[in-house]
């Protein structure tokens, strides 16, 4: 019952009170632009782990020693050789690789700092190839590394950037000190994302273990191909079993961790879902206080056209059309709000992710999908409607007599 | 004059309820919120620094560098610290006291279960006392550690409770396994709230250096300070004897000498940062709630124009007027304020108590009185500051365009 009629009669109405309907749109406006900021990085959040997964793929299985502290430090429980051959010879098992991981001070003129070293594969272009794709890192600058460089190291983008670790970037071929030795740079690798990861250090593994004093590698980190995915969950367990038993441990008293990829993703996922969650749920209590705001608006306008409603009815207004005038009204309030909510909160996102990126957090990017604008738009013009309908229902039930004589 | 305000302004505010009170919900709400999120985060904050707590101010700690937050002291360390370097800062003129700590990760066995935890070494002789002293640490069952015990442990409460991992409390007398070598439990120590106390697994330094096989490393040296006046003082010279051993300059430092309470302003500054980018958030709330303010003020002001035009024609002054209504404004804040603050605290009751439950130590909230008064006081300002524009339309009025519509 929508008419052209009753559309315009709204509108009308709406420009009348102008004062009175920006303010409402306003407080609408402020809630969802603040659900769209946070749904927009939520969102590039969740495309950022989706993205990863099909990079690194599923079918990979990790291991690593338990232990206190940041993964792959804690050299309690050591992870050999050994291992990773008992690792390959499990049925179902195609590749196997891994790497080590250590506390590096890195140093330039009097500049100290301490980043992650790893330690490569560099044994054989697949086991690199294997480790690279599980790190999803293609080179920036430079050569890969080889299993005879002496005295050389990769380095991850932040070091290739002025400001963000170094006042100077590094270049290829400069000279960079680690623990007190120096290293030529032969190279840079792409941007992960997060300032962390794009400080590390990468040599090979043989460099590894002597500038770390390590008499055999100690893997921070095994990297297992599975040969079918949906027996990786059976493949995994065949791995701990055989693992255990070379390493002469009881069931249940495993000194290590065996887990999927996805395994990783989804208790990331959980977590992250609580904190998008909570977030939200904060943001739309602003969203009820608004509700309530354009309710309150809509109360005071049907109060003040008491006179023109029984006008209205008494030259043959339906009720349902009373209904629907002032019901479309604070739709109209709820859109409004929505398609410039959407747009300051689409401003600010943008913003904000150019920001984030220029200070090295550039996986903490927000994604803008259409149904996200469709959304936020539909869910304020539905917060419209609804906090209209009492006052409308109100209005509707108007008697005609009385409203005429209203003063 | 102002008491006749006030009075005024309520029974205005009385007069269309309805609509006062939908306004003061946006405001009721916006403040419960806030005020629920400073008390609840401000309660978790207290619960999380609390665990690091016990620690007095005349303690400095020494660690080697590394990546910090990477784990515990020890981990992750590039060049750690020797452990002649605990008998030297002990005899700098400035410290007291010196004494080594080992953080030692291991397995610990017990009713054929096992779990991978630290234990950590305890020194011998006064430093033994000063540490058991200055960390509060009391026996609960059986006894210390001393000197001279080899293979003895002395384990944190959690361990002699029924859910401590093992499926069976652990008990003076009993024998557990540390990375595989038999310990016998000595003493089970007091509950402290804490989970870095209640979870402490506790051996003298020697059979811990046996066990792990390290005999000139230590992860972490704690120095007690002789005059609590000069603890940077003492931090001056134990890190210049530290560079002149470790050979490094000034301001290329591979270590980090730092008094306990900054460890703990470092914790609290990170969770503040949290809470406030939360509150900010919920701040939100209130903005859309101070707008309704806005709104309803500019609907009052034009429903009044008759009155606001008689009031003039019998002799109001126009500043009579915009105090007026910017009183009623105001009073629609603080009214709102005062019910939201209420319900906020209400509600970071009821989540300390139920985080309380969950984490089995005592949360409550954090709010100080201050704060509330500040918040009260807030909630009228940013009623009246949105009624200012409102009650100036209103106070400019013409008396005659007022009277006659």
């Amino acid at each position: 019952m929508i008419t052209k009629e009753n559309l315009t009669y709204a509108i009308r109405n709406l420009m009348n009170r102008k004062v009175r309907s920006f303010l409402t749109i306003l407080s609408i406006l402020v809630g969802i632009t603040t659900i769209f900021i946070f749904v927009s990085f939520g969102m590039g959040l969740y495309f950022y782990m989706d993205e990863i997964s099909v990079d690194i793929g599923v079918d990979k299985l990790f291991v690593q020693a338990k232990g206190v502290g940041a993964p792959g430090l804690d050299s309690t429980f050591k992870l050999t050789d050994d291992d990773l051959d008992t690792l390959g010879k499990t049925r179902g098992i195609v590749q196997t690789t891994g790497m080590a991981f250590a506390i590096a001070m890195v140093q330039k003129d009097s500049k100290i700092m301490y980043n992650y070293l790893a330690g490569m594969p560099t044994d054989n272009s697949e086991d690199l190839d294997f480790i690279l794709e599980f790190l999803t890192v293609d080179i920036l600058d430079g050569r890969q590394l080889r299993d005879s460089d002496r005295g050389k190291v990769m380095l991850g983008y932040n070091y290739a950037v002025p400001n963000r670790l170094f006042e100077k970037p590094f270049k290829v071929g400069d000279k960079i000190e680690i623990n007190d030795e120096e290293f030529k740079i032969i190279g840079f690798y792409e941007e992960i994302g997060n300032p962390s990861d794009d400080a590390n250090v990468y040599l090979t593994m043989d460099e590894f273990n002597r500038l770390t004093d390590a008499d055999e590698t100690n893997y921070g980190m095994l990297v297992a191909r599975v040969d079918n995915v949906d027996n990786i969950d059976e493949i995994a367990e065949r791995a701990k079993k055989k693992l255990r038993k070379s390493r002469g441990l009881e069931e249940g008293k495993e000194d290590f961790f065996i887990a999927s990829f996805e395994d990783y993703i989804e208790a990331f996922g959980a977590a992250m879902d609580f904190v998008i969650g909570f977030i939200l749920v904060i943001a739309i209590v602003s969203v009820v206080v608004s509700a309530i705001n354009t309710a309150n608006t809509m109360f005071t306008s049907i109060l003040e056209r008491t006179k023109e409603i029984g006008v209205l009815k008494a030259i043959g207004a339906k009720n349902s059309e009373i209904l629907v005038i002032f019901l479309l009204e604070s739709s109209i309030l709820g859109f409004i709000a929505g398609v410039f909510g959407v747009l300051l909160g689409w401003l600010i996102s943008l913003l904000g992710g150019n920001l984030l990126a220029m200070l090295g957090w550039s996986f903490l990017s927000p994604r803008f999908p259409l149904a996200l604008f469709a959304a936020c738009i539909l869910f304020a013009t539905l917060v419209g409607t609804i906090s209209g309908t009492v006052p409308a229902y109100n209005a509707s039930k108007k008697n005609p007599v009385d409203s005429l004589r209203y003063e | 004059m102002l008491v006749d305000l006030f009075i005024y302004s309520f029974r205005n505010l009385k007069n269309r309820k309805l609509r006062t009170w939908l306004t003061m919900i946006g405001i009721v709400i916006g403040i419960a919120s806030v005020v629920a999120l400073i008390g609840l985060g401000g309660g978790l904050r207290m619960a999380i620094t609390g665990q690091f707590q016990g620690v007095s101010a005349d303690l400095l700690t020494i660690q080697a560098g590394g990546i910090a937050m990477s784990g515990p002291p020890g981990s992750g360390v590039v060049n750690p610290l020797k452990d002649y370097y605990v008998g030297d800062i002990g005899s700098l003129s400035s410290v007291e006291f010196a004494a080594s700590r080992l953080l030692e990760t291991g397995t610990l066995e017990f009713n054929d279960r096992q779990l991978v935890g630290m234990a950590v070494s305890m020194p011998s002789g006064e430093s033994r006392r000063f540490l058991e002293q200055s960390f509060d640490i009391e026996v609960e069952t059986g006894r210390l550690l001393k000197d001279g015990d080899g293979n003895k442990v002395f384990l944190g409460s959690n361990f002699a409770k029924k859910d401590n991992g093992f499926d069976k409390p652990i008990a003076v007398g009993q024998k557990v396994l540390l990375s595989g070598k038999s310990f016998e439990v000595v003493g089970i120590m007091k509950s402290k709230g804490s989970f870095m106390f209640d979870g402490a697994v506790l051996v003298n330094e020697d059979p811990l250096r046996d066990l792990v096989n390290n005999h000139d490393d230590v992860d972490l040296i704690i120095a007690k300070v002789k005059n609590l006046n000069e603890v940077d003082k003492a931090k001056f010279d134990i890190e210049k004897y530290l560079r002149k051993e470790r050979d490094v300059d000034i301001g290329e430092e591979d270590f980090s000498v730092e008094s306990a309470q900054a460890s703990i302003d470092t914790i609290n500054s990170v969770l503040g940062g949290v809470q406030a980018f939360v509150i900010i958030i919920a701040a939100i709330s209130m903005i859309v709630g101070a707008i309704g303010i806005i709104n309803t003020m500019f609907t009052s002001v034009l429903e009044r124009r008759k009155e606001i035009g008689i009031m003039k024609a019998i002799g109001a002054k126009n500043s009579d007027i915009f105090y007026l209504f910017f009183i009623e404004s105001g009073l629609l804040g603080a009214i709102g304020g005062l019910i939201g603050i209420i319900f906020g605290w209400l509600i970071a009751l009821a989540g300390t108590s139920a985080l309380s439950a969950l984490l089995g130590s005592e949360v409550a909230p954090d709010i100080s009185i201050v704060f509330v008064l500040l918040a009260l006081f807030g909630c009228f300002i940013l009623g009246a500051v949105s009624g200012i524009i409102p009650a100036m339309q209103a106070a400019n009025m013409k008396p005659v365009d007022a009277l006659r519509s």
